[in-house]
């Protein structure tokens, strides 16, 4: 069995600025169309950069659902989605590798792996970091590394995150004081999904906190060491619950199963908090579907945006929750004789 | 509960109120909320967490009152940013923000990412330009060539703005002063003269 198994995916986020124009903060509307005109043009046979396919997508135009959609499946940030500015973006056909141009900074570099692959997205974005820099200049300083708009990047500009997913620890009650604690380790940690304070379906996004002082290589070992750490004691609690209370997680996991399949009206944090339940018990092998389901898949695909886009018009809560089930009949598969 | 203001929604904000050792409690909609005056507070229900405001505190706050008067108007002359803006969006301007505000900054960055130089990757190509531009201002005296007859106003100001960047590098605050006060001066009268 794959021990790294409760690490969804792996990202590598790098900032750079072009030396040539000041940073977006105090870019002119007329500059920022130049420069991003500019760095497409200059990228424009980026076609095949790590056996990938890229389209252009203009972020300025693709509007509010569009971009909306974008963040749900983590290409673009917050700080993209709220920006109102000339912006543009190479986004590969599997939407794993993003540069967008003109966010917080002139360059961002983005690499998504599923699983942990930390130290392989690290190379890949670096690989496309010398593919940019080869055409670009970038503002370095000696002694403060690559220059960013903010303080909190600037150095590396790197900033190395594992998503994983931990239903069992998140049910502890030191669970909280231990997301405090990993302050002190250089990371943080931070709910993935839910409202106000309450976390739904348990998924975490580990991250360095610090980018200046440490090697790249240095910031993959360190993000990597707390996922995995996380990641094996989130097996252990599993398996002790599975050989102690076996019955018990497999009525919680079919029922979940049950309700997702079947289901007229879901909401969200129904949805989530089943979905979580339902990977648990896939890869702890204690449900088998009829075909392979991608259920992180569909955890992306219940979002507002996914639904309203699938839907193709706005819908009220009710209306979501309805195409939340609907959405969720059709993509789940049968379950294994 | 429901939202006491509008007495629809459901209540997810808990006010508690102190007023002279009275103590009421609240309850409102997060919609509500917003609309309310929570003084500093207030930024918590525009759905983002004020991020750039604290680390303005951070960055520039701890710092006596006097200390911020002086540098506030120092200016970034690339992008136009004066060290009081830095302060209070947490976000720089442009790559030679990082050397004009230097000296201000250093610590606090030595602060925020627990080291004070950067290790690691280095680009293949750099701006080749700013290197010939800094040996040429550090032999220069400070205010001698602003005082040529020919360079206008506005070329005087730019030269004094390169050296006082200079000078905060070299951490000279006498010789950055002095330019600082020239700079005023051709300020001052240029706006007399317009």
């Amino acid at each position: 069995m794959d021990n790294s198994r409760n690490i969804i995916y792996s990202k590598v986020r790098l900032s750079r600025n072009w030396s040539e124009y000041v940073f977006p903060s105090r870019l002119t509307d007329e500059q920022a169309k130049e420069m991003v005109g500019r760095l497409c043009g200059g990228l424009k046979d980026i076609d095949g950069q790590l056996n990938l396919r890229y389209d252009l997508v203009d972020l300025s135009e693709i509007g509010e659902l569009g971009k909306r959609l974008l963040k749900e499946r983590r290409v673009i940030n917050r700080v993209i989605l709220k920006k109102q500015a000339p912006m543009s973006m190479y986004l590969s056909d599997d939407e794993d590798v993003s540069l967008v141009f003109n966010g917080a900074d002139h360059i961002r570099i983005q690499v998504t792996k599923p699983g942990f692959h930390l130290g392989e997205a690290w190379k890949d974005a670096s690989q496309l970091d010398d593919f940019v820099n080869a055409r670009f200049p970038y503002a370095f300083d000696p002694k403060y590394g690559y220059l960013t708009s903010y303080p909190t990047n600037v150095g590396t500009g790197m900033k190395a995150a594992a998503i994983v997913h931990l239903p069992s620890l998140a049910l502890g009650q030191k669970f909280p004081s231990l997301i405090t604690d990993m302050g002190r380790f250089g990371v943080s940690i931070r709910g993935l999904y839910g409202e106000g304070r309450e976390n739904y379906g348990a998924f975490f996004e580990i991250s360095n906190q610090k980018t200046m002082g440490l090697t790249e290589q240095e910031i993959v070992d360190l993000v990597g060491r707390v996922a995995a750490q996380l990641n094996d004691q989130e097996n252990q609690v599993r398996e002790r619950t599975n050989q102690s209370h076996r019955l018990l997680r497999e009525d919680e996991i079919y029922k979940s199963y049950g309700i997702l399949r079947y289901g007229r009206r879901i909401s969200m944090k129904e949805a989530m908090s089943y979905l979580s339940q339902l990977l648990a018990g896939c890869t702890d092998e204690l449900i088998r579907f009829r075909e392979p389901c991608d259920i992180y898949q569909l955890i992306l695909g219940i979002q507002t945006a996914g639904l309203q886009s699938r839907s193709k018009r706005p819908l009220d809560k009710d209306e979501l929750d309805v195409a939340r089930a609907e959405y969720l009949r059709e993509q789940l598969p049968e379950l294994a004789e | 509960m429901l939202c006491e203001v509008c007495k629809i929604r459901e209540a997810n904000v808990q006010y508690t109120e102190v007023v002279n050792g009275v103590r009421t409690e609240h309850h409102f909609c997060s919609q509500c909320a917003r609309d309310l005056d929570f003084r500093p507070y207030s930024a918590i229900f525009d759905g983002e967490f004020p991020f750039a405001e604290f680390l303005s505190a951070l960055l520039g706050g701890e710092t006596p009152a006097q200390k911020q008067d002086k540098y506030q108007q120092i200016v970034c002359p690339t992008c136009g940013m004066t060290y009081g803006e830095f302060v209070k969006n947490s976000c720089f301007g442009c790559a030679d923000c990082y050397s004009v505000f230097d000296v201000l900054i250093h610590d606090n960055i030595k602060q925020i990412q627990g080291s004070e130089s950067h290790k690691g990757k280095k680009p293949l190509y750099q701006n080749a330009g700013s290197a010939d531009g800094e040996a040429a201002a550090g032999e220069t005296a400070v205010g001698e060539a602003a005082d040529g007859g020919s360079a206008s106003v506005e070329e005087q100001i730019a030269a004094l703005d390169r050296q006082l960047k200079d000078a905060l590098r070299r951490e000279e605050y006498e010789t950055a002063a002095r330019c600082r006060d020239r700079i005023r001066a051709l300020k001052g009268g240029t706006q007399q003269n317009g």
